[in-house]
């Protein structure tokens, strides 16, 4: 790349040394003081709001629980066409936190029992109960057997840990709830197996999901899908899943939690691959489930089907990318790690990953020692924005920083896969539009293939000045398109936003 | 009068439809130019001041807030430096004139000294800071809003004249219209046709400079029969501004629109010109309505139904419904307490006749064993109501109000008489899809799809 020797540039070099700088404490891995991700709380909720019939307390203010009531619970409404999610809050006001909130809590676990029937009841913390010091595992303790749904309590107050925490803890202590193997349940799900790590809820209905793709591939195999966990899935399905043949992670960091868990606790066996995003990828996720399945012979006769089916298309692809340059944004660690993995893999491009945070190594290790010990070391670019006061996934430093070093760049020999909030004068292939799903298995990686020829062929139309005024208008120095209004944000990839935007972050982030 | 309705098993347990103090107090905040947002709380509060700036649906070019992010250790040991240094990056970068250094429930709890330090470092700091405390147990969004509009109190200069025809307009985003700066619009519009200038908005795109000349004005009007009432009444005392117009209801439908609008004229002394403006609303509003709504209104008369908003647009609504519209608002599902409201929808309703059962700040819980314990037939609400009418078995339920699902790309208001069409067109075409089958019938039209090869 040219000119990399910039004063703008804070590393460029490959992801181990980056790994290792960050370990030393030798780059800077805090986020920025600005526009800061969901916390704890709401990351926590997340993966409860994929269980079925379940009803989670919010003891605290009513505001926690309003934000992921509108976040979560109506996205899951709205895509999935699941009936009308309530999530309660036990609306504690000043009084509740001088004298503290247990009377509350007690109540509302009685009411939401009574109101609701749930099968299970969960009590979540926040903060303002976490710094008052309310007993709320005394009183889940003393209300168990009073009432008729399970209940367990999640201590997830937003200030306890970084956003990725949240994930962790439900996923470790959701095992909980989960039965103890015996023979007649393993040999019941012999053929089974469970997709953990995942997250939000339903699916979305009337599209190509990569989860719905993992489905059919496993089920083309001939196993079944016990539980997505948590997407989903009902208490009944979580409390057999020890019993399944073996747990496939759909994303390796979350998964890598609750799948270790299971193993250490159930002995259930985890198939733990980076996401099966790409041919390579993917093979390497179904002979892991299908060595545990027994059905080795099935999964490579699948392997050779899924393969046919889109060889044509595929090399046809392939032939225009092959030893060309992939930039590719960091901003979601971990699908740029796993597309990064699938460029190189199967399309034999050379990959470098722009801004990818260091706070990222910490928090993505899983994945990223999964990546180093399959001996790829993607080359990674930072730049100053991603480090500065402001929101580096779209702010107008970065993307100055990022024209800087493309600028001259041939169009023809690279490939911008990112945000089409970006505008490299090179082809962008923005994967995170709707459209372009599956990302996963072999429908996937022909999907990408099309992406970026479609890109290749139309690179001669320079990019929308419109769009980009839209984005980029004078004086946005410290913007981001991650607090686009919602109207705009309806209609934006869904991987682009959290919170008040109205959709998850991606559910493999 | 009205029957409110009582329910078990919520003393102690709420679905929320509305947000927390925060959310209210930085919605407030998001409206005003020229300044930023330091919150001083953990990461995840950052997301409902995006949800307050949202619902103002700012360009995100100008959203500048910054977060103090606690953790842990500064929940034990606390974080004034973290704070401290914080403001002073957020003052140089964002160069605001002003920073609001808003402490939220951990801050908050913990007795962290935001008004002392804001005072300690503000000569070193070009931006004025304002401290707010606003953890979200200090109440609901609407009380929240209160906060925020108290904030805004020290900005205001105390004048001693007032300029004539001149009014403030307060607190208008404690309305469930999803494009409600549309009906500020309406309301900024038709004072200009009449003579009247609108000094300040509190607050909407306002500037610190109109904020400062609002003290000005010789009226405040509230856009708002769920919050602002308190601020209201605050600047009639400290300013001496008459808060006018808050005894009767906002313009939704055409009645409740010529009541606003002679109450206008005649504090002002211009009947004559709102005279003119009724009458070409109205025939406006008549005149599209014969063309395209006659088959549209009969489908509903004597259809009883439920209204689930927030004061500001069902109060009014009721009426428009019930005597324009010819329909029986059977059950009131209000958001907030309605409690500074309360004389008014009594008076509105004992005035129509009509006992509605009635529940102020619903819940989601409350809404859904209301619906299914009354005979309704149709349900005006957000997009959660649309939902829970689907479970219910309703056939009719009119996404109007937020949360909708509903894209209005462009502003439209539910204000005045343009505004009660554009609201009837959504009602319109909800009643089209809920008459739409999702699944076609194909074994019905194979004859058809063999012929067209489909």
């Amino acid at each position: 790349m040219v000119g990399i020797a910039n004063e703008s540039v804070v590393f460029f070099g490959h992801l181990s040394e980056l790994y290792q700088l960050a370990k030393e404490g030798k780059i800077e891995t805090k986020l920025q003081g600005s526009h800061t991700r969901p916390c704890k709380f709401w990351t926590a909720m997340k993966i409860l709001s994929g269980i079925k019939n379940t009803v989670v307390i919010a003891h605290g203010p009513s505001g926690c629980a309003f934000g992921v009531k509108q976040a979560y619970k109506l996205t899951n409404c709205r895509n999935s066409g699941s009936p009308y999610e309530s999530i309660i809050t036990t609306n504690i006001d000043e009084k509740a936190i001088v004298y503290g909130g247990e009377k509350e809590l007690q109540g509302a676990i009685f009411e939401v029992d009574n109101k609701y029937k749930p099968d299970i009841i969960f009590v979540a913390t926040s903060c303002a109960t976490g710094i008052i010091g309310d007993y709320v595992d005394a009183i889940v303790n003393k209300v168990k057997p009073k009432i008729n749904a399970e209940i367990m309590a999640i201590h997830c107050e937003g200030f306890a840990g970084e956003y990725r925490s949240g994930f962790d803890l439900v996923f470790r202590q959701i095992v909980q709830l989960m039965d103890k193997p015996d023979p007649e349940s393993k040999s019941k799900l012999a053929k089974s197996v469970n997709i953990v790590g995942g997250k939000m809820g339903p699916e979305r209905t009337e599209i190509e999901t990569d989860v719905k793709e993992l489905r059919r591939l496993i089920e083309s195999m001939g196993a079944s899908i016990n539980a997505v966990i948590a997407g989903s899935c009902s208490l009944e399905k979580m409390k057999q899943a020890p019993s399944v043949a073996v747990n496939c992670t759909l994303c390796l960091d979350m998964g890598y939690a609750i799948g270790r868990e299971m193993l250490d606790r159930f002995g259930t066996p985890l198939n733990s691959t980076i996401l099966p995003c790409g041919i390579s990828a993917t093979e390497k996720w179904l002979r892991g489930a299908a060595r545990h399945l027994h059905l080795e012979t099935e999964a490579e006769e699948l392997i050779k089907r899924e393969y046919e089916a889109i060889s044509v298309e595929f090399e046809e692809a392939k032939k225009c990318l092959a030893g060309k340059l992939a930039i590719v944004e960091g901003h979601d660690a971990i699908k740029s790690l796993s597309i990064a993995h699938m460029l190189e893999r199967d399309f034999g491009m050379r990959v470098a990953i722009y801004n990818f945070h260091p706070w990222s190594t910490q928090a993505r290790e899983t994945s990223i020692d999964y990546l180093l010990e399959t001996g790829l070391d993607p080359e990674i670019l930072i730049t100053k924005g991603t480090l500065a006061f402001g929101k580096y996934e779209a702010m107008v430093q970065t993307e100055n920083e990022l024209m800087e070093y493309l600028g001259d760049l041939d169009p023809e020999t690279t490939v911008y896969f990112g945000s089409s909030m970006s505008f490299p004068n090179i082809p962008v292939v923005d994967l995170n539009s709707i459209l372009n799903r599956p990302r996963f298995g072999y429908r996937g990686a022909l999907k990408v293939a099309k992406c970026v020829c479609t890109a290749l062929e139309y690179s001669f139309r320079p990019r929308s000045w419109v769009m980009k005024k839209m984005v980029f208008s004078e004086n946005s120095g410290l913007c981001s398109a991650q607090s686009l209004t919602p109207k705009l944000a309806q209609d934006l990839p869904d991987c682009t936003f959290y919170a008040g935007k109205e959709r998850g972050k991606c559910m493999t982030s | 009068m009205y029957d409110e309705l009582i329910f078990d098993n919520c003393n102690h347990s709420r679905d929320p439809m509305v947000g927390c103090a925060l959310e209210g107090a930085t919605g407030v905040l998001a409206g005003i130019k020229d300044i930023s947002i330091v919150i001083h709380s953990p990461q995840g509060c950052s997301s409902t001041v995006s949800a307050a700036y949202d619902i103002h649906e700012i360009d995100f070019t100008k959203r500048k807030v910054a977060c103090t992010r606690l953790f842990e250790t500064d929940v034990i040991m606390g974080a004034s430096s973290k704070l401290k240094n914080l403001i002073k990056e957020a003052d140089s970068k964002f160069k605001t004139r002003a920073i609001f250094v808003v402490g939220t429930c951990a801050a908050d709890i913990i007795g962290e000294d935001i008004e002392g330090l804001c005072r300690n470092i503000q000569p070193q700091t070009d931006a004025k800071l304002i401290p707010l405390m606003a953890g979200g147990f200090r109440g609901n969004l609407y009380d929240g809003i209160e906060l925020g509009l108290n904030a805004l109190l020290p900005f205001i200069k105390k004048q001693k004249e007032k300029l004539p025809n001149t009014v403030n307009l307060i607190a208008p985003q404690a309305n469930l219209n999803p494009t409600w700066w549309a009906d500020l619009k309406w309301i900024r519009e038709t004072f200009e046709k009449i003579g009247i200038k609108v000094q300040a908005v509190l607050p909407h795109d306002t500037s610190l400079e109109e904020l400062n000349n609002a003290g000005l004005a010789s009226a405040n009007i509230l856009l708002s029969h769920d919050a602002g009432y308190q601020f209201g009444l605050k600047m009639q005392e400290v300013h001496g501004i008459p808060l006018i117009l808050s005894d009767i209801p906002l313009p939704i439908g055409l009645k409740n629109t010529s009541r606003w609008l002679r109450a206008v004229g005649k504090y002002f002394g211009v009947e004559e010109k709102v005279e003119a403006i009724i009458k070409e609303g109205e025939t406006m509003a008549i005149d599209v309505l014969r063309r395209r709504g006659l088959m549209m209104i009969p489908r509903y008369r004597n259809c009883r139904v439920a209204v689930s908003a927030d004061a500001t647009m069902g109060i009014g609504l009721t009426r428009m419904l019930f005597e324009e519209l010819e329909m029986i608002p059977e059950l009131l599902l209000f958001r907030s307490p309605v409690s500074d409201s309360q004389f008014l929808l009594e008076n509105e309703l004992n005035n129509m006749g009509i006992s509605p059962k009635v529940v102020f700040s619903a819940d989601g819980y409350q809404i859904k064993q209301s619906l299914m314990e009354s005979c309704i037939e149709a349900v005006f609400g957000s997009s959660w109501e649309y939902y829970l009418a689907e479970e219910l078995g309703i056939k009719f339920a009119f996404d109007v109000f937020n949360p909708t699902n509903r894209q209005n790309y462009l502003n439209r208001a539910y204000f005045g008489y343009e505004g009660m069409l554009n609201f009837l067109e959504n009602v319109a075409n909800d009643w089209e899809r809920a008459l739409r089958s999702k699944h076609i019938n194909w074994e019905e039209f194979s004859e058809l799809a063999k012929k067209w090869s489909l």
